[in-house]
């Protein structure tokens, strides 16, 4: 059996990547062959993807196509006699880029456009959350393939002091890290002036990142890191030594670093927009679209204080991160498939 | 406190604080493109610090690659004022066609 990978893109650090290259493990696992390419390909992803003129299915092989933006090249793909499932894993909001970053603007318009005509062009569409595939007009979910033994081990006792405030994300517009600052500030003024924030993702380009830097050092200098790149044993570090995960983010697909703050047993204060619900279920305290920085800042300080709440969170978060363990999310992706024939 | 308290909580301690932070960049998204934004948009002028390569070893390529767009300044000056007078002259068309609605929509009221 051969099932074959398309993405619109690969990157080193790109969630989308990183799936296919997990399913492309558990593929094998199954005795299935095939290969994954990709329309455009960073070079640092090395080897493991192929460019998308090298495939060359089988009639009787599967194509999986995850798609995550523009990619006029696909469009190929599509015409091809193969079965297919496409897997969505949800395209932000043009409308959060066109001050920041034009090309990604142009790319998520385009993207979102032509998400209909991909869906309506293959055997299955499938979403990584209810709320992706909602969007698609499906109700097939097949979730993000979350393996928390990869990240390490969970920490044993709480982290020391001072309190540390952390988000994950890509520095990017929509996932707010302006209004994460903001709150993680006023938190500092009024409950631990030595409390610290670490902020986490690549920066969509220079000119956001200095913005953002230059945002931090206003209000918080001295108090805010932002880093990217990091290790898979630096990240397990980064969420180690937190005290509360925030996440303000103004869309969102899926979110894995809920599940990995989770994993870590840190309690997650987020906003209830997309996919954030559905799965942070009751693991998170969720805030309302008009709950303002002032309130963000209230909630930090009892998550990061009070004892009871923390402990409850993290039996909770515990029972999420089972609800998303990697076999029943790998028996949904391998029944779907060979309801196409793999 | 159980989860479900702390979001009441949360919001009756900030109802007695009056400390919010006014400073600083605020990024919100652009709903509805105004003809004055799309004026400056298209104006195209882009930053030659954005010019950077992503490779390992990446800054040798950065330089070569703004070497080159400094070679090519003349060239590229030249393609960027053709972009924005076509930009520039398609808005400017736009602009009258919305008054001329906006009027004809008056008159028929």
């Amino acid at each position: 059996m051969n099932v074959h990978q398309v993405l619109s893109g690969a990157g080193p650090h790109d969630a989308v990547t990183t799936q296919a290259l997990a399913f492309r493990a558990l593929f094998r696992a199954w005795g299935w062959g095939g290969r994954d390419v990709a329309a455009e390909i960073d070079p640092r992803v090395g080897n493991c993807v192929a460019p998308l003129r090298a495939l060359a299915p089988l009639q009787r092989d599967v194509l999986l196509i995850h798609y995550s933006a523009y990619a006029p090249k696909l469009r190929g793909v599509l015409q091809m006699p193969q079965r297919k499932l496409l897997i969505s894993h949800n395209i932000t909001p043009a409308r959060w880029f066109w001050d920041h970053d034009p090309q990604a603007g142009v790319v998520c318009a385009l993207g979102r456009k032509q998400l209909p005509e991909f869906a309506a062009a293959v055997d299955v569409a499938a979403g990584v959350s209810r709320y992706n595939a909602r969007e698609l007009g499906s109700d097939v979910v097949i979730p993000i393939l979350f393996d928390p033994a990869q990240l390490g081990a969970a920490r044993e006792r709480e982290p020391p002091q001072p309190p540390v405030v952390l988000f994950v994300g890509r520095l990017a517009p929509h996932k707010r890290q302006d209004a994460v600052v903001r709150a993680f500030e006023l938190f500092r003024r009024r409950h631990a002036s030595d409390a610290r924030l670490v902020l986490v993702g690549a920066p969509i380009n220079m000119r956001y990142e200095q913005a953002m830097r230059a945002l931090a050092d206003e209000l918080s200098p001295g108090h805010v890191t932002i880093e990217s790149s990091l290790t898979r044993e630096q990240l397990a570090e980064r969420y180690r030594s937190a005290h509360a995960f925030l996440c303000l983010s103004e869309h969102e697909g899926f979110c894995i670093p809920l599940l990995e703050a989770f994993h870590f047993g840190v309690p997650v204060i987020a906003r209830a927009v997309g996919g954030v619900p559905e799965v942070a279920g009751d693991a998170a305290l969720l805030l309302a679209p008009d709950d303002d920085e002032s309130v963000v800042a209230e909630l930090l300080a009892l998550a990061v204080s009070d004892r009871q709440l923390r402990d409850v969170l993290r039996e909770r978060a515990a029972a999420r991160v089972a609800a998303y363990a990697p076999e029943p999310t790998a028996r949904k992706l391998r029944d779907a498939l060979q309801s196409l024939g793999a | 406190m159980m989860p479900e308290d702390a979001l009441r909580a949360a919001r009756a301690a900030a109802a007695q604080r009056s400390d919010a932070l006014e400073q600083g960049l605020r990024i919100e998204p652009t709903e509805r493109v105004s003809i004055e934004l799309l004026m400056e948009w298209a104006t195209i002028e882009p930053d030659p610090d954005l010019m950077r390569s992503t490779r390992k070893l990446g800054a040798p390529i950065t330089w070569a690659k703004r070497q080159l767009v400094h070679v090519l300044r003349q060239y590229l000056r030249e393609l960027q004022s053709q972009q924005t007078r076509f930009n520039l002259n398609l808005l400017i068309r736009l602009a009258e066609l919305e008054d001329r609605v906006a009027r004809l929509e008056e008159r028929v009221k």
